[in-house]
């Protein structure tokens, strides 16, 4: 009940922002979404599948200038854009994880991050698509008629989108597929003998999760004029990896939480940004020593009573 | 139509790895709603034949037949659904999931004898599946322990999981890879019973393998003998532990010359 309580009136504050904040703050609130849906995303591949798949970025990209190409080439209502984003990334994401099967751990995380690296280095060079590394100006979006043009015309887009894929996120948590997602975390042996698809699981939590990241990158091109690919390469990656395992891996909150929380980092240390890769090591390294379930893991300890 | 006369048929099985033979050319059947007991001494090929029922290992060559299905073309996760569960020697528990859901995931495969949407629906919801759940921790004791998580369970519990988490499969075979190892005996008494009454009550076919030769020769209806991957023998429980070759082999002298 004083859940329920704490939810509503959080929703109602997160409606009634526009109406008293700033363009800035704003487009701060606009990107922490984009970062929560992403961290949302990586946490079902790596912290509920347990499978260490380090190309997010590149999937983020893919679903932003696929948006932004479909955007700037026919005009069409950013639903469409955002969801063709999302679904091309889905569907890498479902061949890269069915090429991966055969690899796990140091060898999957290294495969992936080599596929990533290779991603951006398409988006870099393909100069006549992607505006290579002069980038690419984004049209404002198209809702319904509305040109979206400034961060606060974007906003409640942003919003409804992002509260409908934690809710996604909650509902195949408490699914069964979500049960399986943790059983081939926990045991792949045990897993198949319950009658579980492993391999199938896999890809479909790879699929899931680029799908997310995709859908991401379409909510980036509702709010922002421009995208440069030296925003989407493993650096990225690794801030959203650090939001989950800061948050706590496999935890929702946790994964909300910890891209609130690192995404105001990286926004206010954006004039500083080699300290920003010293600072992101920093608090990893500080998480795994002292926290290594993150904050979710300190919040159930002080639950329990320490 | 007659009923046939065997749930489970292994016929010819053999099994290599690199150069060793791990089981050489192993035949036998088991009777439906018959408890049979697998044993032989360490390396005999025991487990080895077990991973290959459940599809773990593919034989070199041979026949695995169940009911009427030929089990060498099913991939290992149909197996659940056919209604084949297993536990196993070293527990392969679902560590950091609570008690509760490492029994859902046991009736996973019931998904899709119920539609593809129900993986999309919230596991803990009430209906058929609970009562399956609910039904196997109390069957194995458990229930009082739902909410802990797996891997803070003590041993015998963690056992008594691998059961229930076969059972919510809801198996007509099951194949049980040393169930007593390392149970007290007042547990030991405890499965025994429970064994016992899954196969004459619920019906079910009992194969396991068991070094724990009181609990064997007490529930078994027959007893196959495994000695450096060949059957050497094989029979009620009376009859193995006569067997000239079994003694030699694996029960010893002084314990079947009382």
């Amino acid at each position: 009940m004083k859940r329920a309580t704490l939810a509503v009136v959080i929703l109602l504050a997160l409606f009634a922002l526009p109406m008293v904040a700033s363009g800035y703050i704003l487009y701060l609130a606009n990107l922490l979404m984009v970062f929560v849906v992403l961290s949302l995303g990586l946490n079902i591949l790596i912290g509920e599948t347990g499978q260490f798949g380090l190309a997010h970025a590149a999937f983020y990209g893919i679903g932003i200038y696929t948006a932004v190409l479909l955007n700037n080439a026919t005009g069409a209502p950013v639903l469409v854009t955002l969801l063709a984003g999302a679904s091309l990334a889905a569907l890498i994401g479902l061949v890269l994880g069915a090429i991966s099967l055969r690899m796990r751990d140091i060898y999957l995380a290294l495969s992936t991050f080599a596929f990533g690296e290779a991603v951006r280095w398409v988006f870099a060079s393909w100069t006549p698509v992607t505006g290579g590394p002069n980038g690419l100006r984004i049209n404002p979006s198209n809702l319904f008629g509305f040109k979206l043009v400034t961060d606060r015309d974007a906003y409640l887009l942003v919003l409804v989108v992002t509260l409908a894929f934690l809710l996604l996120t909650i509902q195949i948590t408490r699914s069964r597929l979500g049960s399986a997602f943790r059983a081939v975390r926990e045991s792949e042996i045990a897993a198949a003998a319950m009658g579980v698809n492993v391999r199938g699981v896999k890809i479909a939590a790879f699929a899931l999760s680029a799908f997310y990241a995709g859908a991401a990158g379409g909510l980036f091109t509702t709010f922002s004029s421009f995208i440069h690919p030296e925003s989407l390469g493993f650096m990225t990656t690794i801030m959203v990896l650090t939001m989950i395992v800061v948050g706590g891996l496999g935890s929702v909150v946790g994964a909300v939480g910890g891209a609130l929380i690192l995404g105001l980092f990286s926004e206010l240390l954006r004039q500083l940004l080699s300290f920003q890769e010293i600072i992101y090591g920093a608090i990893l390294m500080l998480c795994m020593m002292y926290a290594p379930r993150g904050l979710m893991g300190l919040l159930e300890r002080k639950q329990a009573g320490r | 139509m007659n009923a046939p006369a065997s749930l489970l048929a292994i016929e010819n099985l053999t099994v290599r790895f690199g150069g060793l033979v791990a089981v050489d050319h192993v035949s036998f059947e088991v009777k439906p709603g018959s408890i049979h007991a697998l044993i032989g001494p360490n390396g005999a090929g025991k487990t080895t034949v077990f991973n290959c029922i459940s599809r773990f290992y593919q034989p070199a060559t041979g026949a695995l037949r169940f009911g009427e299905h030929d089990l060498l073309t099913k991939p290992r996760h149909r197996l659940a659904e056919l209604g084949v569960a297993r536990t196993f020697q070293n527990l392969e528990l679902f560590g950091e999931l609570s008690v509760f859901e490492n029994v859902l995931i046991g009736t996973h495969s019931q998904a899709r004898r119920t539609g593809w949407l129900d993986l999309f629906r919230a596991g803990n919801r009430p209906g058929e599946h609970r009562d399956r759940i609910e039904h196997a921790l109390e069957q194995t004791g458990i229930a009082d322990v739902r909410h802990v998580k797996a891997r803070a369970l003590d041993f015998g519990r963690q056992k008594m999981l691998e059961l229930a988490r076969a059972l919510a499969v809801r198996p007509t075979l099951l194949l049980l890879d040393e169930p007593a190892a390392g149970l007290r005996n007042r547990e030991i008494d405890a499965l025994d019973a429970m064994l016992v009454k899954l196969c004459r009550t619920d019906g079910l076919t009992i194969v396991l393998v068991e070094h724990v030769m009181q609990l064997v020769m007490s529930i078994s209806d027959w007893v196959t003998v495994l000695n450096f991957g060949t059957k050497i023998a094989e029979g009620t429980p009376a009859a193995v532990q006569a067997n000239e070759q079994v003694i030699d082999a694996y029960l010893g002298r002084e314990q079947a010359d009382v």
